[in-house]
């Protein structure tokens, strides 16, 4: 329960007593103290993978599964991410077809992909458009676009995502292109 | 019981007060109503396609909308349409007063009376929901335990005392006291047992974090240690939108600190020293603490071949209270039901989840004191409308009984 005792003291100037508490939870965990902003926007951990990317995309702080992480477009639905995962380059980009919908790639198909390079090693490069469902049981989103790259590095499998609406993303194909080119590991 | 028959000249001289119980307890009304009500769903279910259900169901469904303008595929529809919780509370009176008290009283019509007990009943548990129903989230990793929910809109804002390294209550102010600071509106929070006061101010519903040397500011954006929040458009999933807002101590002794931001997406709350004592101020969903303990054993998915539709999921959890343990599975559309709350089998994640990750479950927890007076609304519509009809028919085969006994003494 909250109990909010109002107390103007100046004009407009609201005063409130809060009540409500709680205690702490599984949830809780003993916080960083004194956390600078960027330690607290940004997941500073060294980056395993660095790149240049353009001015028109807004830097997001990185995220469990997104090293690098981007907002693209107009209509801030566009949204770029650069991942090291497991499994095969062939399963990762099938995981891309199968959120448009797409049966996996035949050995024919998966040879003939686009070949591209990204950190000094060559990836196939994924082009798709559609109804795209993200998982998590959400609905399918319409009119959606994808572009990007999935690489064998090393043991770990690189990808580069582009994700938005397709206008958006149709848009942004050839910057994302150059984005790629400038991706490098830095040894993290 | 009011035996007279009311003619058209009579009614010319009624008092307003009739004239007023007539039209509320009329047929008539109910039938606009129920048509009102039709169309309200119909333009919901149209509109949610591009606003999302939430920012839709509010704007057609909530007490606080009164009147409002359909808006389809981008484009407003010149028709202004009452608020649906309003028609749902005249449909309460009408059916009250029709269904009820006006509805002529006999053996005949105990039938329809117990249909309008259950519709009555519905509305009134439409009502309960709306204003006491409360919905969040509990995401767990198999052989994790949770004993939160973690509310799916509201963002609050959490200040503790770390003591030993630990905090071990939080004051919380509600996101209701919240949102209304925008740009430079403000309000000063005073603590129990804390030795300052936070000023909030300038609150965004949709922002983020920006660096102001990579990205310089456009609108006047106050930027606090190299950083400002930046306005973005609403999710159109709710749920995903992240509230942010400026924050101030003031100490007892009338010292301010500069500004800093409080935005749900932050990694580590911010940090307060007062001589001392270390307090830290955070933004976040709001958690409601659960009277017993959840513990994921398995999560277990299965997708429609080649799509990432999901066809089944189930999570096995082990109920944890005063010691005792019980084990349920909680799969779609057969949640758990204990102690008021309602476990629903919601979603699933990471999101991104490779073949070879550990996917954690998500599980909709919903607190609702009217969580099955729906169901129970059903039934007693269908028994109102069996003894209807159980009515009618023990009537109609009296009457043809009747009729062939009287047939058969003529001949």
């Amino acid at each position: 329960m909250i109990c909010l005792l109002l107390v103007c003291c100046e004009k407009s100037e609201e005063r409130m007593v809060v009540e409500e508490m709680r205690k702490k939870t599984t949830k809780d965990v003993s916080p960083k103290m004194f956390a600078t902003s960027d330690e607290r926007f940004r997941d500073i951990k060294p980056s395993p993978v660095e790149g240049n990317a353009p001015n028109s995309w807004v830097a997001l702080p990185a995220k469990q599964f997104r090293l690098l992480n981007y907002r693209f477009g107009e209509s801030g639905q566009g949204e770029v991410y650069v991942s090291l995962s497991s499994g095969t380059v062939r399963d990762n980009a099938n995981r891309w077809l199968k959120q448009f919908g797409r049966e996996a790639m035949s050995d024919a198909e998966f040879a003939s992909m686009e070949k591209i390079p990204v950190v000094g090693i060559e990836g196939v490069w994924v082009d798709l458009s559609g109804d795209y469902g993200a998982g998590m049981g959400a609905d399918a989103k319409q009119g959606y676009g994808l572009a990007g790259v999935v690489a064998q590095a090393d043991a770990q499998i690189l990808t580069v995502k582009m994700v938005g609406p397709k206008n958006e993303v149709d848009a942004e194909k050839e910057t994302l292109r150059n984005y790629i080119g400038t991706l490098r590991m830095t040894g993290h | 019981m009011d035996n007279k028959i009311y003619t058209k000249e009579m009614s010319q001289g009624k008092s307003v007060f009739r004239m007023i119980y007539d039209f509320l307890s009329g047929f008539k009304l109910a039938t606009a109503l129920l048509l009102l009500l039709l169309l309200l769903t119909w333009f919901a279910t149209l509109e949610q396609i591009d606003h999302g259900l939430h920012a839709t169901l509010n704007k057609y469904f909530s007490w606080k909308s009164f009147f409002f303008i359909p808006e389809i595929n981008g484009k407003k529809i010149p028709l202004i349409l009452p608020g649906g919780y309003y028609v749902c509370a005249l449909l309460l009176v009408n059916m009250i007063l029709g269904g009820v008290i006006r509805i002529r009283k006999g053996p005949k019509q105990i039938g329809n009376l117990v249909s309008h007990f259950g519709i009555i009943f519905m509305l009134l548990g439409g009502g309960v929901s709306h204003h006491f129903e409360e919905r969040g989230n509990m995401a767990i990793y198999p052989g994790e335990v949770s004993d939160i929910a973690e509310d799916y809109f509201e963002y609050v804002i959490e200040v503790s005392e770390v003591v030993d390294g630990n905090r071990n209550e939080f004051h919380i102010i509600r996101g209701k006291y919240l949102t209304d600071l925008k740009d430079a509106n403000h309000r000063i929070f005073d603590f129990k047992g804390l030795p300052f006061s936070l000023k909030v101010s300038g609150y965004l519903k949709n922002t983020q974090p920006v660096n102001a040397l990579e990205i310089p500011t456009t609108n006047g954006e106050l930027v606090t240690d190299g950083y400002y929040l930046q306005s973005i458009p609403p999710e159109k999933e709710s749920e995903r939108d992240m509230p942010g807002a400026y924050g101030q101590i003031i100490f007892e002794d009338g010292n301010k600190s500069a500004p800093f931001i409080l935005i749900g997406a932050s990694f580590y709350p911010f940090t307060v020293r007062d001589g001392e004592r270390t307090f830290t101020v955070d933004m976040r969903k709001r958690l409601w603490p659960m009277p017993f303990q959840v513990k994921l054993d398995k999560f277990h998915a299965d997708f429609h071949p080649g799509t990432s539709r999901p066809a089944k999921f189930i999570s096995d959890i082990r109920r944890i209270e005063n010691g005792k343990e019980a084990k349920v599975r909680i799969e779609m559309n057969e949640p758990m039901r204990y102690e008021g709350y309602t476990f629903f089998q919601a979603s699933y994640g990471p999101s991104d989840a490779k073949p070879t990750d550990v996917m954690y479950t998500v599980l909709e927890v919903v607190k609702n004191p009217s969580d099955k007076w729906p169901e129970y609304s059903l039934y007693i519509v269908a028994v109102g409308m069996l003894i209807t009809f159980l009515t009618k028919l023990v009537g109609h085969l009296v009457i043809v009984t009747n009729k062939r006994k009287n047939h058969g003494k003529k001949i």
